[in-house]
């Protein structure tokens, strides 16, 4: 195994002990690590920006290829630097209308077509089939999406939480029915996002704990029993310091 | 010990315990598994099989939109998928349109191809990552190889044989985003699919999920891979169990531990609710 593999587990398993430390409280390792990490991120983003924006999509075109065109949008681009110059702030106003413009014409049709006018024709479905014979068919299943009953379900649903959030009626009689409906399928979404980020957390706690074992192996050195020694150590070398400096009660 | 006293002291319970515990109920399952059985879901099943009626050389986009702290739930996705992809013998696009997620995702796609025997820029191409995540997808709906002019290891993509006969999106059989937020998915579908009329199917964390079965069951995406559990499914569709089936067994007894404080924590809630309002009505 080469030299940078064995390097990167012993780091990895490092910075994941350092993070899990906060379970126990808040100490300088996890500010290590937390800060290790916000620092690299921006680091890894500024690099990465900087080859594939200036090197490959606008100093290699225009030198290599003579694509000097790109100097308009280089220019517009510029302009919102010019906020940092009071005198020439007005002047990144014209860039951000291009970007403002730009976006919301690109935007505004594909999210209408896309998440409204979409999502309206699949909740107005046929309530039953008509057979080919002219009757009507009606199908229960609630495990599939498509039958009749689930459109039965969905309709409720999408009626009565509109109404829950429709504030110029009085939530009264029959409409204090509807609200509270309405309450309940929003209480069911609510369940199913939780249950769903409980299960991707745990998913997380997983991912680390799968390296952590494998990290483990001899062949990376036992990084994670020698780190969680270190580790264990310092913390309780940081918790006797802090007894010490604490002021009385 | 009175009943009351016992539940108020497990309410004020010191939650490094319940971590702790959190902790073992994970690890434990992990060292000694005991491979519980995992259902194939419907909406995992349809990308499956729709990347298995492809023909060979059909064209795949695997768009990586996720950076590493979703890593956990979505690597074992992209791994699942490029070998399948990779065992079919279909001609693989990967990108991100996620910037912190590009060094990721080139790993990924390169190892996997390297255990597949495949070739970079015959069998697979890693665009990498450009600007403006939108603007990518129009981009590309016009000119391929004016969005990615060169490829991650700055080849141009012109000549690749890879991308033979693949001049924009609308030549792209079938395109999946691994997606950990909102520009993924739904960046793909507003931006892509309803425009350029690809086959659009998606993965993504489970945080994200619950928002995303609207877009399945309208069909604007033919089928969604949800999380860690997802992953499972499709690595027991394709006969090939990693990391994420490994991981079921810790994801059942987390859940099952988390059920189980849920319904105890209540129960020790309505008994002091119910000492304290008994107290209330001797005192008056």
């Amino acid at each position: 195994m080469s030299f940078e593999v064995i390097l990167g587990a012993w780091v990895a398993t490092g910075l994941t002990l350092f993070i899990l430390t906060f379970l126990y409280q808040d100490n300088p390792l996890f500010k290590l690590a937390e800060h290790l990490y916000v620092g690299i991120s921006v680091g890894y983003a500024i690099v990465k920006t900087y080859d594939t924006v200036v090197i490959r999509l606008i100093y290699e075109p225009m030198v290599k290829q003579g694509d000097w065109w790109l100097l308009i949008p280089l220019a517009i681009g510029a302009l919102m630097l010019t906020r940092y110059v009071p005198k020439a702030a007005w002047m990144s106003r014209i860039a951000f209308a291009f970007v403002v413009g730009v976006g919301s014409g690109l935007a505004i049709p594909r999210v209408i077509s896309s998440y409204i006018l979409k999502q309206i024709e699949d909740t107005v479905r046929p309530l039953a089939f008509l057979a080919t014979d002219g009757s009507t068919t009606f199908t229960y299943s609630l495990l599939n999406p498509a039958s009749n009953l689930n459109a039965i379900v969905l309709l409720i649903g999408v009626v009565s939480v509109l109404f829950y959030f429709f504030f110029s009626v009085e939530h009264t009689g029959p409409g204090k029915a509807v609200a509270r409906t309405g309450i309940i399928f929003l209480m069911i979404a609510f369940g199913a996002a939780f249950g769903y980020t409980v299960m991707a957390r745990m998913s997380l706690l997983i991912g680390r704990l799968t390296d952590l074992i494998e990290y483990a192996q001899p062949q990376y050195g036992r990084a994670t029993w020698w780190l969680l020694a270190i580790t264990i150590a310092t913390l309780i070398v940081f918790h006797a310091r802090r007894k010490g400096t604490e002021p009385p009660q | 010990m009175n009943p009351v006293s016992f539940a108020e002291r497990m309410l004020h319970i010191d939650r490094r315990i319940i971590f702790f515990m959190i902790g073992l109920c994970t690890l434990i399952p992990l060292l000694y598994p005991v491979g519980l059985a995992i259902k194939v879901s419907p909406e995992v099943k349809s990308v499956y099989d729709y990347i298995e009626s492809l023909p060979e050389g059909s064209v795949f986009l695997l768009s990586l939109d996720f950076d590493p702290a979703s890593k956990p739930e979505l690597y074992p996705q992209a791994v699942a998928l490029l070998h399948h992809a990779f065992k079919k013998n279909l001609r693989v696009i990967g990108m991100t349109l996620w910037l912190p997620g590009t060094g990721m995702a080139s790993e990924v796609v390169s190892r996997v191809a390297r255990e597949e025997g495949k070739v970079s820029g015959k069998d697979y191409v890693f665009l990498g990552w450009s600007p403006g995540a939108s603007s990518v997808i129009i981009n590309m709906g016009q000119d391929l190889y004016k969005a990615f002019p060169t490829d991650y290891n700055n080849q141009p993509t012109a000549e690749m044989p890879v991308l033979k006969g693949v001049q924009s999106l609308r030549d792209v059989n079938y395109v999946i985003s691994l997606a950990a937020g909102s520009t993924g998915i739904e960046t793909w579908y507003v931006f892509g699919k309803d425009k350029y009329k690809f086959e659009l199917g998606g993965g993504c964390t489970g945080v994200i999920a619950p928002g995303l079965y609207p877009l399945l069951r309208s069909g604007q995406i033919n089928g969604l891979i949800g999380g860690l559990r997802g992953a499972a499914e499709y690595e027991v569709l394709i006969g090939r169990n990693g990391n994420a089936v490994a991981g079921m067994d810790a994801q059942s007894a987390t859940h099952f531990a988390i059920i189980l404080l849920v319904i105890l924590c209540n129960v020790f809630y309505l008994l002091t609710r119910t000492s304290k309002n008994r107290a209330k009505q001797s005192r008056s």
